[in-house]
């Protein structure tokens, strides 16, 4: 699969305070975008993750790799954590390949993860404008030799703090031990 | 491409089967090895032990650990990866040395004594299988394929070591049969830590494992417990089998002792037999 990683590390600076996500040089305000969930209900993104924190990743159910080790990493640590923090954390996927991805199937998939994630699915012309908007490369498609294709796609978690702002981003190659480390972090006022 | 060496890889996993020629120019120049050493020695061997035996069934094993699938797997699983560990430095090696030639034993020169030294042999197997189990180690090597094969024939060399003064005890005489079942039970007892180690660390140790495209059914965290279940179940297995066949050899060995010292009483003519009582 084609998978578009930033040039970073999950850890770039070791020093215990600091964020072992990748600090984004332009932190991305006032993101909106409204999509169907799983059920079908409109899902306004900003509005509705407002003071929450929020974990937004696009990807598709026929990833496999990034996505699932993203989602099993996020769905882990999440248990982890106590209720009250849970409470305020939101996952956000946004399925890059709406051919495939029928809202069935994604929230099957992501029932495997864990039943509160939020699946959302839009034409691809929509989701790719939605990624513009927040600074990722559009999806491609690469076909493979059974005839089958691959998506590929921006690899990066982005983390929308309670205020609505990202400042952070999580490559592929966060562990659970950098989750878990930031999330409070992300959490704090 | 073809890859010469089982390591971990990025690509997902298939049960599409993959050559790794590596592995089999190792299990050839391994057997080819026997056989060199068979026609150059002259071998004492009985006829109801053929020596090539046990040596063969360590090969297989050795080619089993190594090559497809469980070699690739163990790029993918810590459990796989602990599977392969317990058959290359654990159950392969005192097979292979059962079946090496058994040659009258020259006395040992000073440094051959030191090296098969059994303190020196415990300490560096477990000096070895700490260090190959520490994540830093695990996760720079395994991702390439020389350093995959580094681990690999480090596991063999430590493994070859430790059963050494076990199976070839000639160099040390006070390591008697009950001295060896102490060696044997004070391993287990040590690799222990390292085991413990991973089965109750409540995260994933190693990125290989953790960030490796999934396989359907096993979390990373599941893997890694089974991986430190394995190293302590196999450990022990493997220990209390060695334990057991050296007990029994022990136990005939003394009966032989007695029998023998019987059969010599009754054979030797009493200088001074009693005088007798009866009288026809």
């Amino acid at each position: 699969m084609i998978v578009i990683t930033p040039a970073c590390s999950p850890r770039a600076d070791s020093s215990p305070d600091a964020f072992r996500g990748r600090h984004l040089a332009a932190p991305l305000d006032s993101v909106t975008f409204t999509l169907p969930d799983t059920d079908g209900r409109p899902f306004h993104f900003g509005d509705q993750t407002r003071g929450r924190l929020t974990f937004l990743f696009f990807g598709y159910t026929n990833c496999p790799d990034v996505c699932p080790i993203h989602m099993a990493a996020l769905a882990s640590v999440l248990q982890r954590l106590p209720f009250e923090t849970r409470d305020r954390i939101s996952v956000v996927f946004v399925s890059t390949d709406p051919d495939r991805d029928t809202p069935e199937r994604i929230r099957e998939w992501l029932d495997t993860f864990d039943p509160t994630f939020i699946g959302l699915r839009g034409d691809i012309a929509t989701v790719n404008r939605i990624q513009q908007q927040l600074g990722l490369p559009p999806s491609s498609i690469a076909t493979d030799d059974a005839g089958g294709y691959m998506v590929g796609h921006a690899a990066q978690v982005l983390a929308f703090q309670p205020d609505g702002v990202a400042r952070y981003a999580y490559p592929f190659g966060t562990r659970r031990e950098d989750w878990l480390h930031d999330i409070p972090r992300l959490l704090r006022p | 491409m073809i890859r010469w060496w089982c390591s971990a890889a990025a690509t997902p996993w298939t049960w599409a089967w993959r050559p790794y020629p590596g592995v089999w120019i190792f299990v050839a120049l391994l057997s080819g090895a026997w056989f060199a050493l068979m026609r150059r020695t002259t071998a004492d061997r009985s006829p109801d032990t053929p020596s090539g035996v046990p040596f063969f069934i360590g090969v297989a094993m050795l080619w089993i650990a190594l090559d497809w699938p469980l070699g690739a797997l163990a790029g993918y699983l810590a459990s796989a990866h602990m599977a392969q560990f317990l058959v290359i430095a654990l159950a392969a090696p005192p097979l292979l040395l059962l079946g090496l030639p058994r040659t009258p034993v020259p006395p040992a020169t000073g440094m051959r004594r030191l090296i098969t030294h059994p303190l020196l042999t415990l300490v560096t197997f477990n000096a070895v299988v700490v260090a190959t189990h520490l994540p830093a180690v695990t996760d720079a090597l395994m991702h390439s394929q020389t350093g995959s094969l580094l681990i690999d024939l480090g596991w063999l060399a430590a493994g070859l070591l430790f059963w050494w003064p076990v199976l070839r005890p000639a160099a040390h005489p006070w390591f008697a049969r009950p001295v060896r079942m102490a060696y044997l039970f004070a391993n287990m007892v040590l690799m222990t830590a390292p085991g413990a180690m991973i089965t109750f660390s409540d995260l994933p140790l190693y990125s290989t494992y953790e960030l490796a495209p999934p396989i359907p059914g096993f979390s990373p965290l599941d893997d890694q417990r089974l991986a430190g279940l394995n190293m302590r179940v196999g450990a022990a297995i493997v220990t209390w089998t060695a334990i057991s066949i050296l007990f029994l050899r022990w136990n005939r060995a003394e009966v032989r002792l007695m029998e023998s010292e019987s059969a010599a009483a009754r054979i030797t003519p009493d200088p001074d037999p009693p005088a007798s009582h009866g009288t026809p």
